[in-house]
């Protein structure tokens, strides 16, 4: 009796090992596909020159020892510097203005019964999905007309106009989520809606106002087109826009120093998106808060 | 809306029914007061998000159009009307045609690729292994890294000497060697510059397609799959009647968004190609740039650019649609 019942407990513990060398097998490609530009990324930029220019080969692991020279040149011959520091304080710009407009907003939309308040986070969150493309001409009149042309500053202005949206529809779900109740204590202990609102529902929001700074963050790292349309000066433009465009001197690339200085931000940004993937998945496809 | 306006000035029925009853007309007064506090609390709230939003989306927007049938151009801050003039010599370029074609080729083929790819990783990722975690956080990561950043990788993969893809593709045998006719240069070949700005699009967004539909499949309560399986619905008749319905506003909403994202986006093909070999690869995001910033043209910049809301204003109908059905 027990013996057969091991058999069963093995065949079965086979079964799934089966299955799961099925799945693997599977995934392999994907995982390949997915990590394989990362990997090269990684291994060009700590190759010595005259081992990335050569055909005969190997070309995937180290032929010639590992150097750290592209680095050294991205930050003594480069504004790459410069470039970090200004992509960190944008970030944290856009991150300020999100929050002091987002936060409210969204708590308003989902909380104080304004009519219309549903059609009204709609349409903003619908500005989200106005296209840089159609916005970036008109939008070079306005950084003009501020005097923030071949400023970084320009892009603070500008970053704001997705990442609001984005932050008050996020956070509008969020606000949803907290019991009504609480507000309904608080008011009853006399505060006022303001303080109902930052005494007792903002301290328990801080999970969801850390995730709207984390995509203002991420948002913003994700630009291309403000970046180069707004930003000219080389010393001060953000990395993803700095890099492409100051690195390669017409015909000659540096790869070495373009691959080291396109990774060392954009894979801890990818890393902190990874993190936070699934909300924006739900806060895209509406689900926020369910 | 008449539901939700109702429910803006509408009664919370416990508590302040019992309040009113009992406290007759001055409570009232109390009340009334009390909601426009609330209300004036809210639009104050509001009302920095939804400024920055109209004058910095809004009214651009509108200043968009109207740089369209205008001859503003960079240099020149007074700008005079012209009428359709803008949209009349784009449509009377060559090249505006070839960016047309090639923008709505770009979506299509793309829209194949990466739902098809992103349909069998979906699939992997709902079965349950060990590592599980490990492997969707690596195999998104072509979503999240900044896009600027990763198409720098594929220059380099794409190189004319030393791509790598063209080593591994000599070392099997399936090319030739440098130099020779059957050695592909990627991104100078005009027949192959499109298709390599295709295959970056989908290699970035194919996550993003297996993501959305596993939030769709997660999405159907086991329950119900239970429930329609008691009452004798085959496998095909619960894909069907349960799980279609349920996934398809997910799903549209995910292809919705990857087309707005996909039509819009330059960086791709600007940052591989600038739309070369000859135009072989130009988009139209590309040609609005170069048109309206490198050129300096604002006018034709900006109605090339507008050129793209027909294509996007059917996705976004559809968007808004399904947000708002998703939401109830």
């Amino acid at each position: 009796m027990a013996t057969v019942l091991e058999q069963k407990v093995l065949s079965q513990k086979q079964k799934d090992r089966r299955r799961h060398l099925l799945i693997y097998a599977g995934l392999t490609p994907f995982v390949f596909m997915a990590v394989f530009p990362i990997y090269w990324m990684l291994i060009t930029a700590f190759k010595q020159d005259p081992d990335l220019y050569r055909m005969d080969n190997i070309p995937f692991w180290f032929n010639l020892a590992p150097t750290l020279r592209h680095f050294k040149i991205l930050f003594y011959q480069t504004n790459y510097g410069a470039w970090i520091i200004n992509t960190m304080t944008i970030a944290a710009w856009v991150a300020v203005i999100t929050l002091i407009t987002a936060v409210p907003a969204g708590y308003a939309l989902a909380r104080l019964r304004l009519p219309a308040a549903e059609n009204i986070g709609i349409s903003v969150f619908m500005t989200y999905l106005v296209p840089p493309i159609i916005l970036f001409l008109p939008l070079s009149r306005v950084v003009a007309m501020l005097g923030l042309q071949d400023e970084w500053w320009a892009l603070v202005v500008v970053y704001p106009t997705f990442t609001i949206p984005f932050g008050t529809w996020l956070l509008m779900g969020f606000f949803k989520t907290v019991p009504m109740e609480m507000e309904e204590a608080a008011r009853v202990d006399g505060c006022g809606y303001l303080g109902a609102f930052v005494r007792v529902v903002l301290p328990v929001s801080l999970p969801g106002v850390l995730t709207a700074v984390i995509f203002a963050f991420t948002l913003s790292m994700q630009d291309f087109l403000y970046g180069l349309a707004f930003v000219a000066p080389g010393d001060q433009k953000p990395v993803p826009v700095g890099v492409p465009t100051e690195l390669i001197r017409g015909d000659v690339y540096y790869w070495g120093s373009l691959m080291g200085a396109a990774l060392l931000v954009g894979l801890p940004v990818a890393v902190l998106y990874n993190f936070f993937l699934d909300r924006f998945i739900q806060g895209i496809t509406g689900g926020v808060g369910k | 809306m008449t539901p939700t306006s109702l429910q803006g000035g509408g009664p919370e029925p416990t508590a302040r029914a019992a309040v009113v009853s009992v406290a007759g007309p001055r409570a009232r007064l109390m009340f009334q007061s009390q909601t426009s506090r609330r209300l004036a609390f809210g639009y104050l709230l509001l009302a920095p998000a939804a400024l920055y939003v109209l004058l910095l989306v809004g009214a651009p927007f509108l200043f968009s159009l109207y740089l369209a049938v205008s001859d503003a151009n960079v240099g020149d801050p007074v700008a005079t009307f012209i009428g359709a003039e803008n949209f009349r010599s784009a449509l009377e370029m060559d090249v505006f045609w070839i960016a047309l074609r090639n923008s709505i080729v770009f979506l299509v083929v793309a829209a194949i690729f990466k739902s098809l790819l992103g349909t069998s990783l979906a699939f992997l990722l709902l079965q349950d292994f060990p590592g599980k975690k490990l492997i969707r956080g690596l195999v998104v990561i072509p979503f999240t890294l900044p896009i600027a950043i990763s198409v720098l990788a594929w220059k380099w993969m794409y190189d004319s000497q030393f791509s790598v893809i063209n080593w591994v593709l000599s070392r099997v045998g399936l090319i030739g060697q440098y130099g020779t006719d059957s050695w592909p240069i990627w991104l100078g070949d005009p027949k192959l510059a499109l298709l390599a700005c295709i295959a970056v699009n989908v290699w970035r967004t194919f996550p993003f397609s297996a993501i959305v539909l596993l939030a769709g499949f997660t999405s159907v309560p086991l329950e119900v799959l239970d429930a329609a399986k008691v009452d004798g619905c085959s496998f095909f008749q619960r894909f069907r009647h349960v799980v279609a319905p349920m996934i398809f506003p997910i799903l549209m909403i995910g292809f919705l968004f990857d087309t707005v994202f996909t039509l819009s986006d330059l960086s791709v093909v600007y940052l591989l190609t600038q739309g070369g070999p000859a135009n072989a690869s130009k988009i139209l995001p590309v040609l609005a740039y170069q048109i309206g910033i490198q050129a300096g043209n604002l006018g034709r910049g900006a109605a090339i650019a507008l050129f793209l809301v027909p294509l996007l204003a059917p996705a976004m109908f559809l968007f808004l649609r399904n947000l708002r059905r998703r939401e109830y």
